[in-house]
């Protein structure tokens, strides 16, 4: 990867207490990170993930806790309806769905966060850099 | 109230590709019920436009802008005030909103952004209904309070058509609709029944005077006493 690429996490402070547990591991990884701390993962709207790519993602992640512990009921429910509906977005814009990952996290999950962790580096080094995101190299216009 | 679909974006970016500098304009009233045209809708729209033309080659200077009421003159002029920069304004409003903007707007080109459906009912989180045509002569005093004209495939004035299957309209068996639409007419003698009105059944309507409606070219509502 010849530039560093930027991870944005938004995550429900239930599931992610401490912003440091992906703090540390991405940024030891290579990779700019930041973390967003949601009241819940539903909080995060459609238009706060395509903004959050258009303006400085290269990867987002979005961070529920599992359905069934959600202090809102249905919030990660909801968070991942929105999800998919943002990643149906992305394949008509044409970029990468896979530039937005989600996780139900259950507190305290070392193994669950360990995987995360594993796929989101992954997928940076896989995608690179976010062509559609502001600041990076435009592509040749097209007639 | 007015339930709109966003086009697709491939359309829409064709619409303003040749364009720099563009606004897109919401309605916060019927079509941001219906999550197809209001604020969010527009920053999800601008977001997306962004990058599309991005991964295009082209960096594209989008501003959003949101009424209240696209269709109303008074709530209208904020957005004509944001137009008056831009190259082109993508609006987000039924097609009443685009052309009351187009109207206040007439050196810069407006484009829809959303295909306006119907009118409608939210009848439950992320579904709405077609229950109304605007016919202009209402009936539902007659039918307990259910639209034969709308929710009638057939718009069938006097009783249901043979094709009824265990209470669903016939047009389930042609393609799969989810939620299954019922048969109309057996929603409105149920209705009735439960009323203790199935008497009305007994009036026969007449066929209906479609001058009111839209057959008659561009309808009209004048009311003096509300002019200036």
């Amino acid at each position: 990867m010849s530039q560093k690429v930027t991870v944005v996490v938004m995550a429900c402070q239930q599931a992610v207490p401490d912003p440091a547990l992906f703090l540390g591991p991405l940024e030891k990884a290579g990779l700019r990170a930041r973390v967003v701390l949601e009241p819940c993962s539903s909080k995060v709207e459609v238009f706060q993930m395509l903004r959050t790519l258009a303006g400085e993602a290269d990867l987002l992640w979005v961070v529920g806790c599992p359905e069934q512990v959600c202090l809102l009921v249905e919030g990660s429910f909801r968070m991942t309806k929105r999800v998919a509906h943002a990643q149906d977005y992305l394949r008509e814009i044409g970029l990468e769905p896979e530039r937005l990952g989600m996780v139900q996290l259950p507190a305290g999950n070392q193994e669950i966060l360990a995987a995360t962790l594993s796929d989101i580096q992954d997928r940076a080094q896989a995608l690179g850099v976010n062509p559609a995101r502001a600041g990076a190299p435009l592509a040749k216009e097209q007639p | 109230m007015i339930i709109g679909t966003r086009k697709p974006l491939e359309e829409i970016q064709e619409m303003v590709k040749k364009y720099d500098r563009i606004l897109l304009a919401g309605c916060d009233t019927c079509v941001a019920e219906c999550a197809s045209g209001g604020r969010r809708e527009v920053a999800e729209l601008a977001a997306a436009l962004k990058m599309a033309f991005r991964l295009a080659g082209a960096e594209k200077d989008i501003q959003e802008a949101s009424v209240d009421r696209q269709c109303v003159h008074e709530f209208l002029l904020d957005l004509v005030e944001a137009g008056q920069d831009r190259d082109a304004i993508l609006s987000l409003a039924c097609g009443a909103g685009v052309q009351a903007l187009a109207h206040h707007l007439p050196e810069t080109p407006v484009f829809p952004a959303l295909d306006t459906q119907f009118i409608g009912e939210t009848a439950g989180r992320g579904l709405w209904l077609e229950n109304c045509r605007g016919c202009g002569n209402c009936m539902l005093g007659l039918t307990g309070g259910i639209c034969p004209i709308s929710r009638c495939a057939k718009s069938l004035l006097n009783g249901p058509c043979g094709g009824a299957r265990a209470g669903l309209c016939e047009i389930n068996l042609a393609r799969e609709i989810v939620p299954e639409v019922p048969c109309a007419w057996l929603q409105i003698y149920d209705r009735l029944s439960a009323l203790g009105e199935l008497d009305r059944l007994l009036e026969l309507s007449p066929p209906k005077d479609w001058s009111h409606g839209d057959a008659a070219g561009p309808r009209r509502v004048v009311r003096p006493d509300q002019q200036a």
